[in-house]
């Protein structure tokens, strides 16, 4: 790995660990085990590495929350399980730089085109959310009005932006799997009013995986 | 006058899902532009048809571009599939499949002991047909232990945790 993609994994690392705000250069560059003129070489200060980040983010994030708009994520109804995995693989895409979410609003005071990427964000999310909605309304999955269906998107995406702040707010230091998995339930119980039965076992097999994960000693605290 | 309300309903609706893509429109553009214009633009409807436009232009390059993101995206849906059905808890069709495939199995291994049997009378003598007889129905009855393990680790999978999660999923069968 080059350096300069060391610097960034290192630091994306530390700022999701320890916190960005308690994380400086000379922690960086400790941790690489190079001199901080080197790591000055590569990025002019923590600015320019956290705006390196959030666009890897960006970038990622926006082909990810792209797919379910472009077309459904499940063809037909027997495929429509897709459509929950899907959120487990947004959430895990955040869980990996769940640093920007911890600190949010304090990193959007501070960049400005950070700021405007998450508006960005915001909206492709929840118009995903409700592309997504819409697909399961079409193949009957759901039964709602449209009106409700965009509540139902909005709270969606509510959720899922604040869910990890949220989650660390009630159980400090919970296994990444746990916070993933319970935050995926939310958002089916979010749905699950508009279910028909056939549907709503899955959000009970959601449920007995997580009654399991938290009988689970290994999944403990980190 | 239902057709009267519905319209009117019909009418609120595409409203709303009007801001909804005006939404969508302003992830095309920097927003403070946008409310810049709106200052300046003294026929908001306008600005509003024009950010409708600007979403449903940004929907169709969306299209274009996510083309080969869709192939990583059904890559990981896959892998979060198959570790949940590692997780998820046994079903009745999923017992009644595993007995589908004990069965046949089972027909296999009688089918496979008949035709060794048959060829060893052709070939040897009576004591050795009985061995070799003897030999498949052992071989038999194994793969038949086996499979009556395999059924009975399927469950486990589901009950393995601890016995807190054990209670929950034989409440949930109940």
């Amino acid at each position: 790995m080059k350096t300069r993609d060391r610097i960034l994994h290192t630091s994306l690392a530390l700022f999701n660990e320890e916190g960005e705000p308690n994380t400086t250069t000379i922690d960086i560059a400790n941790e690489l085990n190079i001199s901080p003129g080197n790591l000055y070489y590569h990025f002019k200060g923590k600015d320019q590495i956290i705006t390196e980040l959030f666009q890897q983010y960006e970038h990622a994030m926006s082909h990810t929350l792209s797919a379910p708009i472009e077309r459904p994520l499940s063809p037909d109804r027997a495929s429509v399980e897709d459509n929950w995995y899907y959120l487990y693989v947004v959430m895990e895409e955040m869980y990996q730089y769940r640093f920007l979410y911890h600190n949010l609003d304090n990193l959007l005071q501070r960049y400005r085109d950070i700021k405007r990427g998450f508006k960005r964000l915001i909206q492709l999310k929840r118009t995903a959310l409700y592309a997504i909605c819409q697909t399961l309304l079409q193949q009957k999955v759901i039964d709602a009005k449209d009106q409700q269906l965009l509540g139902l998107a909005d709270n969606m995406t509510l959720n899922l932006t604040f869910w990890f702040s949220y989650d660390t707010l009630l159980h400090d230091n919970r296994s990444p799997q746990v916070t993933i998995h319970q935050g995926v339930l939310q958002l089916l119980a979010m749905v699950a009013p508009y279910l028909g039965e056939d549907e709503l076992s899955f959000y009970h097999d959601c449920e007995t995986i997580y009654i399991n994960m938290l009988a689970d000693t290994s999944l403990g605290p980190r | 006058m239902v057709d009267e309300k519905s319209k009117v309903t019909d009418k609120a609706s595409e409203i709303a899902k009007n801001i909804w893509l005006a939404g969508v429109g302003a992830y095309g553009k920097a927003v403070e532009e946008a409310q810049g214009r709106l200052e300046k633009a003294m026929e908001p409807p306008k600005l509003f048809r024009d950010l409708v436009k600007a979403g449903a232009a940004l929907e169709e390059d969306a299209r274009e571009s996510t083309l080969a993101a869709r192939h990583t995206v059904e890559e990981r849906i896959n892998r979060v599939r198959e570790n949940f059905h590692n997780q998820r808890p046994a079903r009745i069709e999923d017992l009644m499949a595993l007995h589908k495939k004990v069965d046949q199995l089972t027909r296999k291994v009688d089918q496979l002991s008949k035709a060794l049997a048959e060829q060893g009378v052709s070939k040897t003598s009576r004591s050795k047909t009985y061995k070799t007889a003897k030999k498949s129905a052992v071989i038999a009855a194994t793969v038949r232990r086996r499979a009556g393990k395999k059924q009975a680790k399927a469950v486990g999978t589901a009950n393995k945790k601890t016995s807190g999660s054990k209670s929950a999923t034989n409440k949930r069968k109940a």
